[in-house]
């Protein structure tokens, strides 16, 4: 057939073309003076609609609802909410739909994915509107932290949870435990007892997955070590540090003594450790407020009365520091609407709706400092308490762009799975590990 | 060959011995199929213990799926899984998406891919062969290799996340094997037919539409099919595509039931996968004859 | 036999025609123009969709287009270093190892048990017969998305029945906690057979098909001839299949190169990147990291590894018969 060759002429054709206007394509907000304040004020959004992207299993439907309801009221646009159903391959459809020209306006992002978004130009900068967007309070360290990149804000503060220890307090009051322990030795005390009144083989006093590394990462931040800090615009991995090596041979210690040998490969979810610890396999592990939920769903026998939460005791004599997990809000560079989505991110970030909604109505750790501390003066149920009081004394993964790459990978994960198996030893483990880190945060 | 082509004389000789030799030989035989039997047993008891499997996790109540002791038949069976995956999820509306993607890209295909697979079989011209040989070569693409560039191009015109985007993507997929297929089942009909209608005075046109279309339309259902599945069971070009959960198809549907933050239903990630499944295995029953057909194109890959 | 491939299809049946003996098209009497209208859209749609991509593929591979280029439209050419860097970086190099390896472990492990059950069908009684059949054409069918996800399920540290099974065969000792996800041996374990478990439908009966087709006198005469089974199947069997089998395993070749779905679902190239073969390699690297431009490189160089097995397989396609 002659005409092929025309066609193939045509088609690369075509493809340059496309390749000339991926070129030429550029973000359309609004962009304010380095280092000017803005307002957000109310605009006038009749007849427009904004698109904001949620994730199933953060805030609920109510409460984005409400903050919805709130924002028609002030702007008169619509809202289109989509709500993404799966975590699962999450940066993949972020980043794609970040991309597009028309993009959802306000996304729903997971508070250590937003260094990457922000730094490769995907999310608008925030910090002329900061001061507004705060609205008079304190955010919580955790989630502020990964959302400012070089100094500039990209993310606001939606939500948080953590972990503390959840434990079966029928379980430990027949080895003959009946008070919290609030010290290192008395929490190590209670697990003796515990071990000593369950002799069963697969039975964990405290069982702890050995690839759960927000877990091992608190044992670290407890002794004063840390993943990476940055100086001089370089990435340095901590792990090897003095102070983390004590916190991953106490790690170590631990979870060789209170979790069963088969754990010390596994991950959280496979065997599910609440299934584990609905089963009666185990008397304690840590947890998010979420899988109190799920153990519940497992074990219908188990009531609010047979649980208890406390934040885990630290040999420093604090608690340890907890992982803040968290979503913020973020703004898509190429959104069509940045005036309304900053009204909207305005409004979800509002005191009212952290109170009434965030905390009152969803149960999650609110985004403020002031809104933690109003929600423990109303008075909370014993089995929240825990995770709230936890959450005074937190932590975040370092805020490089590149760190979504470790999580992803998994070498995180399979580092405090090698120490606690015995495979390597931590200052073996931590040694490739922290050039690894290096190697990824600092783009080599 | 030769070595074991019996020369003829040898089985005239030994005609006296033939009957006992034959009697034994039964006898072996017997026992050989017996243990035939036996093996092919085995193997088709193992084999279908995945899918056994999946329909058993299917039916069994949450308390019964995840047990130290597997339990090999529900003790209460339920169908309360598979009312959940109705009443719960977003599966008829994905069910709806992958209706809408698979059949459209499927019609496009066989539409498209029958007049080329007309022309390429009943005519000959220049570049017939090099036209066959691309075709072939593009159905073995690596499935990355078109993902890349068909993705930044969809991104720039917008197609990204959208049906169209996927019928298209989908379209890529199915259309090479199936003109291949369909050419195929256009060869099979003897030129001599046409050649009649021709003397006849019939034009191109009405020869199509009227001899050659009613002959080859069972094939052209066989590609449906093949066309049907392969589209059916993409997962790598949604998950990558598609953005918005409102616009899923059953295949991530089916996947985002896993939850590595919570722990996955597996009973109703097994009742949502014999769901998912039910439709390919009709229709894989249905054209089982042909199923070998789509070789040589490799349309079914399963 | 007339060796086409499409020859092998099972007790005639409609599909057997597609290889009834060919109506040379012999060039009409007056110039016509239909052949063109014919195929031009197929062509256009085809140019479009696959050959413009695949020249977008090559120009992009120079290119270090990546996340940030998706998000500001900002980038450059950088000549060949993508493919300076892909051919100097160990992990790419294990990665196409891996995938060599593990290509040929599953293309040897489908082709072998497919030999076999398309010989046992030979053997088996009516009713057997069948039931095999039905069984294997079950596990052809379950969509691989699906049967991943059972897979996971049957491989689940704790509560998977392949755990319990193994355990209670009392061979590796208590294997209920097992993690077949952490270590690499065991990975590829469960991968390879859940690929190996959907690829044998498709070889034993393509294979049967074939050998239901080889004369019967030859089996009567080596018989009376005496010789053994073994022999039989050597110089018989094998000698009817060479064609068949040679265009399966090519084409076994190319799709366990090409496998993506099923480690995907089970592995996602873990742990570490012991199960990352080129297709996953290239997918986090273009599509998780959003480094397009170097995944474009590592697929142009898969793409030119496939189209010289591919060249292969036609050759040998044309060789068996089929016309083009």
């Amino acid at each position: 057939m002659r005409n092929t060759r025309y066609f193939v002429v045509g088609a690369i054709g075509a493809a340059a073309a496309l390749t000339l206007s991926a070129c030429a394509g550029s973000g359309t907000a609004t962009t304010v003076p380095e280092g000017a304040e803005a307002t957000i004020g109310t605009p006038d959004g009749a007849g427009k609609t904004l698109t904001v992207w949620a994730m199933d299993g953060d805030l609920s439907t109510a409460s984005l609802e409400a903050i919805n309801a709130e924002f028609t009221k002030q702007t008169g646009a619509e809202v289109d909410l989509q709500v993404q159903m799966s975590w699962e391959g999450i940066t993949t459809k972020v980043t794609t739909a970040l991309a597009t020209s028309t993009p959802p306006d306000v996304f729903d992002l997971g508070n250590t994915q937003i260094p990457g978004y922000a730094a490769n130009g995907g999310l608008l900068d925030l910090t002329p509107y900061k001061a507004e967007l705060e609205q008079g309070g304190t955010w919580l360290t955790g989630l502020e932290l990964p959302a400012t990149v070089d100094g500039k804000l990209y993310g606001v503060p939606s939500f948080a949870g953590d972990r503390a220890v959840i434990y079966n307090k029928t379980v430990w009051a027949a080895a003959g435990v009946t008070e919290e322990p609030a010290t290192y030795d008395e929490f190590i005390a209670a697990l003796d007892k515990v071990k000593a009144a369950n002799t069963a083989t697969d039975f964990s006093a405290f069982y702890f997955p050995g690839q759960y590394w927000y877990a091992g990462m608190q044992w670290v931040w407890d002794a004063g070590g840390d993943l990476a800090t940055f100086t001089d615009g370089e990435w340095t991995a901590g792990l090897s540090s003095a102070e983390a090596q004590t916190g991953l041979n106490e790690y170590l210690e631990f979870q060789n003594t209170y979790s069963v040998a088969a754990s010390q490969t596994v991950d959280i979810h496979a065997p599910e450790q609440t299934q584990i610890f609905a089963d009666g396999k185990s008397s304690a592990f840590l947890g998010t407020s979420a899988e109190v939920g799920r153990v519940k769903e497992a074990n219908p026998a188990l009531t609010d009365a047979d649980l208890g939460t406390f934040p885990f005791p630290g040999t420093s004599g604090q608690s340890q520091p907890v992982m803040i997990g968290g979503s913020d809000w973020g703004i898509a560079a190429k959104s069509k609407n940045p005036e309304l989505a900053l009204a909207w991110t305005k409004i979800a970030a509002s005191p009212e709706i952290q109170n009434s909604f965030v905390y009152a109505t969803d149960g999650w750790i609110p985004n403020s400092v002031e809104a933690v501390e109003a929600a423990q003066g109303e008075g909370m149920s014993p089995l929240t308490a825990g995770f709230f009081a936890a959450a005074l004394n937190s932590r975040a993964t370092p805020a490089a762009a590149s760190w979504p790459t470790i999580e992803g990978d998994l070498s995180i994960n399979e580092f405090f799975a090698a120490i606690a198996s015995g495979a390597q030893s931590p200052a073996d483990a931590a040694k490739g590990f922290d050039s690894h880190i290096e190697s990824v945060l600092n783009g080599n | 060959m030769s070595t074991s082509a019996p020369p003829r004389t040898a089985v005239g000789a030994a005609s006296t011995r033939v009957p006992q030799r034959d009697r034994r030989r039964g006898r072996r035989r017997g026992r050989r199929r017996v243990g035939a039997n036996l093996v092919a047993l085995i193997f088709s008891v193992v084999w279908v213990f995945p899918v056994y499997w999946m329909i058993n996790t299917a039916f069994k109540p949450r308390p019964e799926v995840m047990t130290a002791q597997p339990i090999f038949f529900p003790q209460h069976p339920t169908v309360s899984n598979f009312v959940n995956a109705f009443e719960q999820s977003n599966f008829l509306l994905d069910l709806r998406n992958s209706v809408i993607v698979v059949v459209s890209a499927v019609l496009l295909s066989i539409v498209l891919g029958g007049f080329a697979a007309a022309a390429l079989s009943r005519f000959r011209f220049r570049g017939r062969r090099t036209i066959m040989v691309v075709i072939l070569a593009v159905q073995m693409l690596p499935p990355t290799a078109l993902l890349i560039p068909t993705f930044l191009v969809f991104n720039e015109l917008n197609l990204l996340g959208t049906f169209v985007g996927l019928v298209l993507a989908y379209v890529a997929t199915v259309l090479p094997f199936s003109i291949w297929v369909m050419r195929g089942f256009f060869l099979a009909i003897p030129y001599e037919i046409e050649e009649a209608a021709m003397i006849d005075g019939a034009g191109t046109w009405r020869i199509l539409r009227s001899i050659l279309f009613p002959l080859v339309l069972p094939g052209i259902i066989a590609t449906s099919i093949f066309a049907f599945i392969t589209a059916w069971n993409d997962y790598l070009i949604a998950y990558t595509f598609m953005k918005d959960s409102t616009m899923y198809t059953l295949p991530i549907w089916l996947a985002s039931f896993s939850n590595p933050q919570s722990g996955t239903d597996f009973g109703g990630q097994m009742a949502a996968s014999v769901l998912f499944s039910l439709p390919v295995v009709v229709f894989f029953l249905l054209i089982q004859r042909k199923l070998v057909t789509g070789m040589s194109a490799g349309a079914v890959k399963g | 036999m007339r060796s086409s491939t499409v020859d092998v299809v099972p007790s005639g049946g409609e599909a057997a025609v597609a290889s009834s003996p060919q109506p040379h098209p012999r060039p009409r009497p007056k110039k016509n123009l239909a052949p063109f209208w014919l195929l031009t859209p197929a062509a256009l749609v085809l140019l479009t969709l696959t050959i413009a991509p695949i020249l977008l593929l090559v120009g992009l591979s120079f290119t270090d287009y990546d996340q940030k280029s998706l998000f500001t439209g900002a980038f450059a050419g950088v000549g060949v270093s993508q493919y300076a860097s892909i051919f100097t970086d160990p992990e790419f190099l294990w990665s196409l190892v891996r995938t060599v390896l593990f290509a040929t472990a599953l293309v040897a492990g489908s082709l072998v048990i497919g030999m076999g059950v398309s010989q046992l069908l030979t053997r088996v009684g009516r009713t057997m017969r069948y039931v095999v059949t039905v069984v294997l054409i079950f596990a052809w069918a379950v969509p691989n998305v699906a049967s991943s996800l059972v897979w996971v399920w049957l491989f689940q540290p704790g509560y998977g029945v392949v755990n319990w099974l193994l355990t209670q065969a009392r061979v590796f000792g208590d294997m209920t906690d097992v993690n077949w996800a952490e270590s690499p041996a065991l990975a590829y374990t469960a991968i390879w057979l859940l690929i190996v478990w959907q690829a044998v439908p498709f070889i034993a009966l393509t294979l049967n098909a074939a050998q239901t087709q080889v004369p019967a006198e030859y089996f009567e005469a080596a018989r009376l001839d005496g010789a053994n089974e073994w022999r039989i199947y050597r110089m018989i069997t094998l000698h009817f299949l060479k064609p068949t089998l040679l265009l399966v395993a090519i084409l076994s070749v190319i799709w366990d190169f090409n496998v993506f779905n099923q480690i995907w679902l089970v592995s996602q190239g873990g742990p570490g990147n012991a199960t990352s073969t080129l297709g996953i390699w290239t997918y986090k690297t273009a599509f998780v990291g959003f480094h397009l431009g170097e995944g474009a490189a590592i697929a142009v160089v898969t793409t030119a590894m496939l189209m010289a097995l591919t060249a292969y397989y036609i050759r040998n396609l044309l060789r068996s018969g089929e016309e083009l």
